[in-house]
């Protein structure tokens, strides 16, 4: 794991997040969602999870269930790009399943059994699934970078992933 | 600025109609989720702009979303004094022409959809004007045709982030009314009189729940709203909340009045960004507003509650899941009861409905619960909001009364399938419901007649899937659905699903047995009986009412190891390839041709399909429907370049390469002979494939030349007869003989076939004509279209002229029509139903036009009209009107009272052929109720051993490639049955290219192929499509985009390698 | 509170006191329902589902281990489709891990094995997922297997219930589920156990057992369990 290579969130941060949701212990849901916006790599760290147990005296396998529970939080860094495919019925019975073989052929990653998510070994570009964004009438949709795609093509769909990564050698080279 | 009576919320009720109605032209802008992601904010900036620009005084706000998501973005323009005008489809250029046409005071009709005079709210009512009649209104629009708006009664009209426009269409007035009842029951007697039930998918009385809620003794109880809509397919949960907050926010207020809950839990998912943002708003404008909090109203009545985002787990849409979850825990079920009323969040009495549910509850206390139960059925009250997607023209949100046809909803509001393929079935209710097939579009859309059918009413997702969805794919998907979302705490549910998909994936890859399918049938009623939650019990259901209704799918993939839809990926090469019927392996030959390497390109046309110049004229070209092309501009021209390759075979010298070709490949003599009776398209095609594979085969043709249908049918200017006769030389020379004249019943007896011969394949296809059952039929000028075909194509010369009226609407039809044009005739084409549905290949429709032929449509043939000398003079006509949806989804003609005569000098009757079932009879070969030979649908083996048949004599007429995979079909199982072997792979050979996928689509735009000028077609049966030159083949060739290629890994900087295998 | 009711439970009348489960009653006049995940002491789960029971008038099968007996009650403890069902779920855990008996430390005092024998699990019908976890010997007296887990998550309940150390809990979900000790880590590395051993007495397989034993020798007795539960209540 790359986990302890990365910063984690600062002292203050935490507190803060924490301090928003005094009461219930229920409220470590909304927690964990807003400290793992927070991070620059929208994950949430080993430590991260140690200090919300503490603060909500939360039994640390408790916490660790939790998050591996949701499929909204993610334990390793993920990529500065992300590209999420929506599996959602209307998607699927539009193709979207080409989509990911695609997406699969573009960036030559293997998805673990088990796993919704895939990240390049360079941080570059994550790709995700997701049950639905209920943008299903203009299925099939993928998210890139958050910004929702409609009537999505296997063809179009590399190409905007090799317009990111290109763009951003562009970025690096200037 | 606190609310605190009646008084204060009647003087916001006038601010909020000021905003509305008053104060000059109004633009609203849809903004929904969907709305945004199909471009509103760009538009919203850009009548902003061109308001600034122009210097308008205008107001611009954002709306909700109406539901017509097809014609998104949608913006309405109200002027005073006139309807309210929805525009659809409006994209930023539109902007300026917008608020041109509102400076003058117009409505910019160029973008009209529909208009609305006046609006029920159901809470208050709201008038806006009259005019612009030429704007259908609202109601005439199919899409909105027969919907009726409770739960969406605002959406798209009011601004869903200002509360005064909420109470000005008569927002929490209910809330008052509540308050003013003598007690709470009668609150929830309203409720119960409603019958209003749980719209999450279960369908439990609400009015029940909040009785035992209200009854339970507690220091403090729960309401919850379960917004975590996690049904893939469904999304009225989001755009509800998006365009309305207020109504849930108001609906769970009065629940928590009823049953005195002083915390309101609204579980959100956080995929939905902008529900949350427009929740957070509206909750915070009613706090503000004394709407929340503390003495509501001025009354001592206290409620809050807060929005919990829920983080990806779609099981936690069960109650008990929800409350673990909402306690800080893994959103893992716990068996009931006890029961959420009893024992709920915290160990406290809890009730938990859906968004939809709290969204009904202001109109019902508004209106009164008996009002509302009469909307609806007696079971199932009011309305429910349906998602309407997949494949279906009109995608949308759709509220209609419980109860209503699926076929209303499929035909009428989604106007059916936006590409003209066959709706095969709906799903409702997501991984939870089931598929339900089009036969059964009948059904009332009610709780207990989906659950008949093994469906469920869900959360309201219909997903509409045609013919290219494999049902099987869609069990699949649904389990891997609910097999990944499980939550893994109870064994079947975690290890039943686990073993189920993979048994439905061992049936997706082709690995199965028919013992894989008992499996499945065995786990799936144990599954659904010992899980421990709603997710695990209602798992199967897509996996039952597949297994019901789409059983020989599942038989297919296991059978003949091919998935007819093209879905399962180790189950066919390339979409094209799966969809010829041939099974052309057309990227190969695009490659090849591509390689210049055409003799190769040649001999695998060949091989896969021996008239590969007559099909490349005729063929309707199933594959255009499935090439992926189409989704980046349009569908590769295979047709044409299989035509091109076949044409310049016979142009030169390259088919006698190719015919060596064949040789080589002809499978060593079995000394087993064959005999083919009839030479259509079927019987040459098993000639071909069985001489191939090594058997001795001898043609028996009624006619005096060989090719059926095509010679006798099909016209000339369509199939010049030396292209045909190029085609059969092949086969000759490969060594099929031929017989003519042998006419089976008359001369030819069947059994002296079966003593001689290994193996007969009959093929005497449909030379019947029905008869169209009305009098003066057999008059003289009345022709039947084969007939009338034949005779042409036999002697060239006009035997019909002056007007002549063709009767029918298939391509026999418009064969009849173009043919007697070209013999000097004036022709109309009378059809029963309308031109959209009529079966003939499009572009012949449009040539038929286009030489001249008039229409005439919803007309059905009553009487010839015949004088005295007992010529023919008209035909009478009775107009009919669309009716009901058949199970085609197409409307069927009804009758009128309305005749009509047209005037003429012959009739063509083209309703269809039919074969000839006396010789099959006296054969002893088993002939069903249509008139076609019964044969066993693997082998095409009929009841008499030995003795097989296919094309149209089978299927009923039909077309030439689909009558030609019968025959390669029979043959392949004559030569299995002959020899034991299986050697039709070895026939098929195997051929290597290239394969490398482009990394962007090449060729350019679709190449058609020239015609012959109008002009020049007249009086002449020169061929009309001139075929492809060299130039223009390579070219079109260059546009596959090689779906075939499955397996290709990319370097990132997006050049691709050829896979190392 | 402890009135006294009548039910019927296979076709015998029977009292019973209000607050107990069809299972307590059930056990207490010799009636067998099957149990994996249901431990005497601990609060019950109704995961494994092989207690389900029918009760007339209940569209449902209901978990006996958690439904409270009520009056006139009319139930069924087997039935030829519940033994079907029954041994079906036996063969789905039998094929979800890898419990070979021949080189197991339980083999001889295993639920799951006494189980397959008394229900009549002669084969198992569905293919076997044979995943391979490592085994966790990194805690000085305890070893966890997780191969031979049956995610019953009696463990985690006798940890955070009678001990309140919480060291166990259940990661992932569906097919993933996955026993864990705190973060994920090594059980050895553990903040929280306190090597009471409680968990691996409560464990019905060979998934938890004391170091140092070979095949069938690991013998184990969480009676104790249900008087340390029914003391910790009487304090409350």
């Amino acid at each position: 794991m790359t986990q302890a290579d990365e910063a984690p969130l600062s002292e203050e941060q935490l507190s803060e997040v924490i301090a928003r949701y005094p009461d219930r212990t229920g409220d470590v849901l909304s927690i964990l969602e807003r400290l793992q916006e927070m991070h620059p790599l929208n994950y949430l760290p080993k430590e991260t999870l140690i200090r919300v147990a503490e603060a909500k005296r939360l039994a640390l396998s408790n916490v660790f269930s939790v998050v591996t529970f949701y499929s909204f939080f993610n334990l390793c860094p993920q990529g500065r790009h992300t590209v999420t495919v929506c599996r959602g019925t209307a998607c699927h019975t539009r193709g979207s399943n080409l989509l990911m073989n695609g997406l699969r052929a573009e960036i030559g990653g293997v998805w673990a059994d088990g796993q919704s998510s895939y990240t390049t070994p360079d941080h570059e570009l994550s790709v995700h699934t997701v049950a639905c964004f209920g943008q299903c009438a203009m299925a099939p949709v993928v998210a890139v970078d958050h910004e929702i795609y409609g009537r999505m093509s296997e063809m179009k769909l590399r190409q905007r992933v090799r317009q990111l990564v290109r763009k951003e050698s562009n970025d690096e080279d200037s | 600025m606190k609310i605190r009576d009646f008084d204060a919320l009647n003087d916001i009720r006038e601010t909020g109609l000021n905003k509305l109605l008053r104060g000059g032209p109004r633009i609203g802008v849809g903004m929904g989720t969907c709305g945004i992601g199909n471009g509103a904010q760009d538009v919203y900036e850009a009548i902003k702009t061109a308001m600034d620009t122009k210097g308008v005084e205008a107001r611009i706000v954002p709306v909700g979303c109406f539901g017509y998501c097809a014609a998104e973005p949608l913006v309405n323009v109200y002027i005073p004094g006139g309807p309210l005008v929805i525009l659809a489809h409006v994209i930023p250029d539109d902007a300026p022409y917008i608020v041109e046409e509102i400076v003058a005071g117009r409505i910019p009709v160029r973008k009209a959809l529909c208009r609305i005079d006046a609006w029920d709210h159901l809470t208050g009512h709201v008038t806006y004007g009259h005019g612009f009649q030429e704007i259908p209104h609202w109601d005439e629009i199919p899409f909105f045709r027969g919907q009726k708006k409770i739960v969406l009664r605002n959406c798209g009209l009011i601004n869903p982030e200002d509360i005064e426009e909420y109470i000005a269409v008569g927002g929490y007035f209910a809330l008052c009314n509540a308050f003013q009842k003598p007690s709470r029951d009668e609150v929830i007697d309203e409720v119960q009189k409603s019958k209003l039930r749980g719209r999450g998918g279960a369908g439990y009385p609400a009015g029940m729940k909040w009785a035992l809620l209200q009854k339970a003794v507690a220091d403090r109880k729960y309401i919850i709203c379960n917004a975590d809509e996690g049904d893939p397919g469904a999304y009225m949960n989001r755009n509800e909340i998006e365009s309305d907050p207020h109504m849930l926010l108001e609906g769970m207020l009065i629940g928590a009045y009823a049953t005195g809950a002083a915390e309101g839990i609204v579980y959100l998912r956080a995929e939905y960004p902008l529900a949350v943002e427009r929740l957070e708003k509206a909750a915070a404008a009613a706090r503000e507003a004394g709407l929340l909090g503390s003495d509501i109203l001025g009354t001592p009545f206290a409620f809050d509650f807060r929005l919990v985002e829920g983080a990806g787990a779609f099981v936690c849409g069960e109650e008990t899941a929800m409350i673990a979850s909402l306690e800080g825990r893994a959103g893992r079920p716990r068996p009931r009861p006890p029961f959420p009323a009893e024992s709920g969040l915290w160990g406290k009495p809890t009730n938990i409905n859906n968004v939809e549910t709290w969204c009904n509850i202001p109109v019902i206390i508004a209106c009164g619960g008996s009002s509302f139960a009469e909307i609806g059925t007696s079971n199932s009250t009011g309305t429910k909001v349906f998602s309407l997607v997949g494949k279906i023209k009109n995608t949308g949100l759709v509220e209609m009364p419980l109860g209503s046809a699926l076929k209303d909803i499929v035909y009428g509001i989604g106007e059916g399938s936006p590409t003209g393929k066959r709706i095969k079935a709906v799903q409702t209710g997501g991984p939870s419901g089931g598929c339900i097939p089009a036969m059964h579009f009948d059904t009332p859309v009610d709780y207990e007649s989906l659950g008949t059918l093994g469906a469920i009413m869900g959360s309201g997702g219909m997903v509409v899937m045609d013919e290219d969805n494999c049902m099987v794919d869609v069990a699949r998907y649904f389990l891997e659905f609910t097999h990944s979302e499980s939550c893994g705490k109870c064994v079947p549910c975690r290890m039943g699903l686990d073993e189920s998909v993979r048994l439905l994936e061992k049936i997706c890859n082709g690995d199965a047995e028919a013992s894989d399918v008992e499996k499945l049938e065995e786990l799936m009623p144990m599954i659904r009986s010992m899980s421990l939650c709603g997710l695990g019990q209602t798992a199967p259901n897509p996996v039952v009412t597949t297994l019901r209704y789409f059983r020989d799918e599942y038989e297919e993939h296991i059978r003949t190891r091919r998935c007819r839809a093209g879905v399962c990926e180790k189950l066919y090469m390339s979409p094209c390839e799966n969809s010829c019927p041939l099974n052309m392996r057309i990227p190969a030959y695009l490659q090849l041709l591509k390689e210049d390497r055409i003799e190769e390109a040649a001999e695998i046309v060949w091989l896969d399909n021996p008239l590969p110049a007559s099909t490349g004229r005729i063929c309707q070209h199933p594959c255009e429907n499935r090439c992926r092309r189409a989704d980046e501009d349009a569908p590769v021209n295979m047709r044409e370049v299989h035509r091109y390759i076949a044409d310049s075979a016979f142009a030169g010298d390259l088919i006698v390469r190719v015919r060596e070709r064949l040789l080589e490949n002809k499978i060593p003599p079995t000394g087993r002979r064959a005999a083919v009776v009839g030479s259509g398209p079927a019987g040459l095609t098993a000639a071909f494939y069985l001489t191939m594979l090594g058997h001795d085969v001898t043609v028996f043709e009624e006619r005096e030349e060989a090719g059926g249908m095509l010679r006798y049918a099909l016209p000339e200017y369509r199939l010049p007869k030396r292209i045909l006769n190029e085609e059969i030389g092949v086969l000759e020379h490969i060594g099929v003989r031929f017989m003519y004249r042998q006419s089976l019943g008359a001369g030819l007896a069947l059994d002296s076939l079966t003593g001689e011969y290994d193996a007969v394949f009959l093929a005497t296809g449909t030379w019947n004509e029905t008869q169209g059952g009305i009098t003066g039929e057999n008059a003289p000028d009345v022709w039947h279209a084969i007939a009338f075909l034949e005779q042409v194509a036999r002697s060239h010369r006009p035997v019909i002229g002056g007007n002549v009226v063709v009767i029918g609407g298939g391509n026999a039809a418009i064969d009849s029509a173009r043919t007697a044009m070209r013999v000097g005739a004036k022709v109309t084409v009378a059809y029963r139903r309308e031109r959209s549905d009529m079966p003939a290949i499009t572009e012949e429709i449009e040539a038929a036009e286009m030489e001249g032929a008039e229409f005439v449509f919803l007309a059905s043939p009553q009487r010839v009209v015949i004088n005295e000398k007992g010529r023919v003079t008209g035909i009478e006509l009775r107009r009919t009107r669309l009716g009901d949806f058949d199970a085609s989804g197409r409307r069927t003609p009804v009758s009128t009272a309305e005749f009509f005569t047209l005037p003429c000098d012959a009739v063509i009757m083209a309703v269809g052929e039919k074969p000839d079932p006396d010789p099959l009879r006296q054969a002893g070969i088993h002939v069903r109720d249509n008139q076609t030979a019964a044969v066993h649908p693997n082998t095409g083996e009929t009841n008499l051993r030995g003795v097989y048949a296919g094309g149209d004599l089978v299927s009923g007429a039909s077309n030439v490639s689909s009558a030609m995979a019968t025959g390669k079909a029979a043959a392949h199982a004559i030569d299995r049955s002959l020899t034991g072997k299986d050697n039709m792979d070895l026939v098929l050979k195997t051929f290597s290219f290239r394969n490398i996928v482009p990394a962007e689509p090449e060729g350019g735009d679709r190449n058609v192929s020239p015609v012959l000028g109008v002009g020049e077609r007249r009086d002449s049966f020169d061929e009309v499509v001139l075929g492809f030159d060299a130039e223009t083949a390579l070219q079109e060739s260059r546009r596959c985009l090689r779906c075939d290629v499955k397996e290709q890994c990319a370097d990132r900087e997006g050049a691709l390698k050829e896979p190392v295998s | 509170m402890n009135e006294q009711l009548r039910l019927t439970i296979d076709d015998r009348e029977i009292t019973a006191q209000a607050n107990q489960t069809i299972l307590e009653v059930a056990r207490e006049n010799e009636i067998p329902i099957p149990t994996l995940c249901f431990l005497e002491g601990l609060s019950g789960a109704g995961s494994c589902r092989l207690c389900l029971v029918e009760v007339r008038g209940v569209p449902r099968f209901l978990s006996s281990c958690v439904t409270r007996v009520s009056e006139g009650m009319n139930v069924t403890t087997d039935s030829p489709k519940l033994a079907s069902y029954r041994r079906m779920i036996l063969e789905l855990l039998l094929a979800e891990r890898n419990h070979i008996c021949a080189f197991c430390v339980s083999s001889g005092n295993c639920e799951l094995q006494d189980l397959a024998q008394e229900l009549g699990v002669t084969h198992v019908n569905y293919p076997y997922r044979f995943p391979s976890y490592d085994v966790d010997a990194s805690h000085e007296r305890f070893v966890y297997d997780p191969n031979r887990c049956v995610m019953c998550t009696r463990c985690a309940r006798a940890c955070g219930e009678v001990e309140g150390a919480h060291t166990w809990d259940v990661m992932g979900r569906g097919v993933h589920s996955f026993m864990i000790t705190d973060l994920n880590q090594a059980w050895g590395d553990s903040s929280t156990c306190t090597s009471c051993g409680k968990c691996v007495q409560a464990c019905p397989t060979g998934a938890l057992a004391e170091k140092g034993r070979s095949t069938g020798e690991m013998k184990r007795s969480a009676g104790f369990l249900s008087k340390l539960s029914s003391m910790r209540n009487c304090g409350r």
